[in-house]
């Protein structure tokens, strides 16, 4: 027989392992669809999670995916943990690729150590920008950042595309939507020959480190945490809440526009329609998978970055479209969220009584 | 129809704390038997046994002799145990009517009548189609009664269900309680209030760490063996010597006033008083009529205008409770788990929340964890927290622990002015006995308190001037001595 028993106080050790649990139980709810579907789920799976990743190419595509995700997932952890529902880094990573490359183009034809550095930067800025708007309308005009954040990215979508089809669209490419090639000073230096990992996954790595130092050994850290749990204590303690909601906005968007940055200067090396299979949105998953924890989160995101090769090898090997990837995200989020109940309450086996 | 209830033998252990200790005790309809015992005794953990929400590591539960297995709340409803938790669960923003049918799946038209037969047969009048967040505290906990009630239970268990309740409101619940306890529902009941037990129950429980240590018949006790056998010792009757009456003032509000936004809150109109150095200021009233606006104002959660309040010649009104701190303030809030503290953090890291410059918790932005253990441990030795783990989640430390965390957190940094809204409020009265002392202890070293409470009896005992505030007014500043319970009742109830 089984009971469910609710436990007397939420166990660690149960903290980090219902993620584990969530996708395993992907696994085998996947390999169900797929045994529906009429493919041997076995085969399947392994096209899916196994062949991507089995040779060097693979291995190094999986970190050029896994980059921003983490990237983006350890800024929206600053929002997340103080309770500031960042859903716009979609937006915030477009519109940080938009300042960035608008700043790669002026150098077009340039060479020059200091460009990289500049077009970086300016790709934060552009994120911090864009992350504000949603930070000062909630705390001087009560708005729900939500909302507004998540509203804002497609604003910032249909600014991508007005500029690279109209004033930043390349003179000489016979129209197609797109700006002209940055200088190989603008672009991230490719880490290995004949691969296309970048450069980009060292600023992944330092934000990993930065954000672990900051939660666990700062005093903001310390009232980030508060104000996670209670809004009413943080008040009562005389944290500088509006402060803080900005300051936890712009470090989120500063790592959504790093993520644009490295996605435009990366291997394409150029602005164009598409920048984003919507990282912006799957790393709300990663950061919850990770626990918002930096640790977590590189491991979340490794696993959440299979899903989009899958999903390309399995369309290239099973003919089906490639949004299975997204349906393998929104079963771990749905297992995540359900095995959380594992979290306060245990089951329990116990042999038939007499 | 006779109902018992039978506990026997039951013990929970938790780590580094027994928390039941082999506890058995019989109780019969008919009768209403009051729980006792200090804070950490081990009283909620006993009840909640009974209710489901606990299971014990050993020991069986027995109704009419059948054997109860009780594995969550909804095993106890099945059973007809019902019970009404000190903490309200009722979700503000339904109504009174969708609140009670919840957790029940009968015929909305069905329920309703009953619930109507209900409150006719013990004199309710609630509004069933208005939202909970319109009741006032006593109606609130009318609502979770009737909720047990829906279900006609045999047992009905309250954890010390008056700490918010005004003394017209106790006393009607006390009518209702004896109603029931006539109809043979069996009644347990957990107080801290001496004097209620004297007057509502039959049977008394003592419990000491976990123990059961005494059962007696009401009638052969009196407040004093009560206290005795709770505390294990005899009490000290603590009194204040009249201060020497300084003329050094200390704060001053001036014409200060709040507009609330929210409908729910009280607006403060006109504040003036001020407070001497060494003094304490009691301010009385029923509880909803802008003590907790007060509270915040004062604190610097809600800012007001710079000129309205002036702290030792400086003009703080505008500043923030962080940089109120500074000025040697110190803030007692009453929501000692929702604002004063975080039950889900650490002790120590809840300690971290009153951040005094001078105790160095965090130097250029990092966090000094250090210091904060070593002054968390001086905090739980000098109060008599009950634990020894500054590790523990703050969450499993008794109400009255938890309370005594706080007041030490405020109180171990000596600051110039403590303003401390129902300091006591769900302490066994050891703990409120030493509060009340270092409260004393306080003003003797020339320092003031601003004691907002809603318990007269406190007030009395250690303000030396008394002010009433009643629907955001304050009345006029009397000296201790010229008050009666009596008068403050009026002007609590709203007369000039
Ligand atoms: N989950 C837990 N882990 C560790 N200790 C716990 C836990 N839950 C309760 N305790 C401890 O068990 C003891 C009994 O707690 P209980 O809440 O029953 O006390 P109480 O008699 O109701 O006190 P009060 O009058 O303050 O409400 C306390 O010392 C408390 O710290
Ligand atoms: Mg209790």
């Amino acid at each position: 027989m089984i009971k469910i028993i609710k436990r007397d106080q939420p166990s660690r050790a149960i903290f980090f392992f219902t993620p584990v649990l969530a996708i395993f139980l992907t696994l085998v709810a996947g390999g169900l669809i797929f045994f529906i579907l009429g493919f041997k789920p076995f085969e399947a799976l392994k096209f899916f999670f196994i062949v991507p990743i089995a040779d060097k190419y693979g291995f190094s595509e999986l970190l050029l995916k896994a980059t921003p995700l983490c990237l983006i997932a350890i800024g929206l952890s600053f929002c997340f943990k103080s309770n500031n529902w960042n859903i716009g880094a979609e937006g915030q990573l477009t519109f940080g690729a938009i300042v960035s490359g608008g700043v790669a183009l002026l150098f077009y034809e340039q060479e020059g150590f200091y460009i990289l550095p500049i077009v970086i930067l300016a790709g934060a800025i552009g994120g911090m920008l864009y992350a504000s708007i949603p930070a000062i309308l909630k705390t001087y005009f009560n708005t729900n950042e939500i909302l507004v954040s998540l509203m804002l990215v497609y604003v910032s979508k249909l600014i991508l595309d007005y500029l690279v089809v109209g004033p930043w669209s390349n003179p000489e490419g016979f129209n197609f939507p797109e700006t002209r090639q940055f200088s190989d000073s603008a672009k991230l230096p490719l880490l290995f020959e004949g691969l296309r990992i970048h450069a980009g996954i060292f600023l992944a790595l330092a934000a990993v480190v930065i954000s672990w130092f900051v939660f666990y050994k700062t005093y903001l850290g310390f009232q980030m945490k508060v104000s996670g749990f209670s809004l009413k204590t943080a008040r009562y303690a005389g944290y500088k809440g509006k402060k803080m909601i900005i300051l936890v906005f712009l470090i989120s968007g500063a790592c959504a526009g790093l993520a644009g940055v490295g996605e435009i200067t990366g291997p394409i090396g150029q602005l164009h329609r598409e920048i984003s299979p919507d990282y912006g949105f799957t790393a709300i998953i990663v950061a919850f998978l990770g626990r918002l924890h930096p640790v977590g989160i590189i491991f979340a995101s490794l696993v959440v970055a299979i899903t989009y090769l899958g999903a390309e090898t399995a369309q290239i090997f099973m003919q089906i479209p490639k949004y299975t990837g997204q349906v393998f995200q929104g079963m771990i989020l749905f297992f995540l969220l359900a095995s959380d109940y594992l979290l306060f309450f245990k089951i329990k086996f116990i042999g038939s009584k007499k | 129809m006779n109902t018992n209830l039978k506990i026997s033998n039951v013990t929970k252990i938790y780590p580094g704390c027994v928390a039941n200790d082999n506890v058995s005790l019989e109780f019969n309809s008919g009768k209403i038997y009051a729980l006792l015992g200090e804070n950490g005794a081990g009283k909620s953990t006993l009840v909640k046994i009974l209710s489901g929400v606990i299971i014990p590591d050993e020991g069986e539960i027995y109704l009419n002799k059948n054997n109860l297995k009780l594995n969550s709340p909804l095993d106890a409803k099945k059973n007809d145990i019902g019970m009404v938790f000190q903490h309200f669960n009722l979700f503000e923003t339904l109504s009174v009517f969708e609140n009670l049918i919840i957790d029940s799946d009968e015929q909305r038209e069905s329920l309703r009548e009953k619930i109507d037969t209900i409150m006719k047969k013990y004199n309710f009048s609630i509004d069933l189609d208005i939202p909970v967040l319109n009741l006032s505290a006593g109606q609130k906990q009318k609502v979770e009664i009737i909720r047990c009630l829906i279900r006609s239970p045999k047992v009905l268990i309250m954890d010390e269900p008056t700490s918010v309740l005004t003394e017209q409101e106790t006393s009607e619940l006390f009518l209702s309680l004896k109603k029931f306890s006539e109809e043979g529902i069996l009644i347990i009941y957990i107080t801290h209030k001496l004097k209620e037990v004297m007057q509502l129950c039959d049977e008394v429980a003592v419990m000491r760490r976990g123990k059961l240590v005494s059962v007696s018949e009401i009638k052969n006790e009196n407040i004093e063996s009560l206290a005795n056998k709770m505390v294990g010792q005899n009490l000290k009757t603590i009194k204040k010597k009249k201060a020497k009456t300084s003329s050094d003032q200390l704060i001053k509000i001036t014409n200060l006033n709040f507009t609330s936004e929210d409908p729910f809150e009280t607006n403060l109109m006109d504040i003036n008083f001020s407070v001497n150095r060494g003094e304490c200021l009691g301010i009385a009233g029923i509880s909803g009529n802008g003590q907790s606006e007060l509270f915040q104002v004062l604190s610097g959660e809600i800012i007001s205008e710079k000129n309205s309040i002036e702290f030792n010649n400086n003009y703080i009104g505008d500043l923030s409770p962080q940089e109120r701190r500074e000025f040697l303030m110190a803030f007692s809030p009453e929501d000692r788990l929702e604002q004063a503290a975080i039950p889900q953090m650490k002790i120590f890291e809840n300690v971290a929340l009153n951040n005094f410059k001078s105790s160095n918790f965090f130097n250029n932005g990092l966090i000094n964890e250090n210091k904060i253990k070593e002054h968390s441990k001086k905090i739980i030795s000098d109060f008599n927290v009950n634990t020894n783990n500054i590790e523990l989640k703050s969450q499993f430390l008794s109400g009255g622990n938890l309370q005594k965390l706080i007041i030490g957190r405020e109180l171990i940094t000596s600051p110039d002015l403590l303003i401390c809204f129902n300091p006591t409020w769900g302490l066994d009265v050891g703990a409120i006995n030493y509060i009340h002392e270092t409260l004393i202890k306080i003003n003797e070293q020339n320092k003031s308190i601003i004691l907002i409470s809603t318990d007269t009896d406190e007030l009395l005992k250690l303000s030396d001037k008394i002010s009433v505030i009643h629907k955001g007014k304050l009345s006029k500043i009397m000296n201790a001595e010229e008050v009666t319970s009596e008068k403050l009742g009026i002007l609590m109830g709203g007369a000039n």
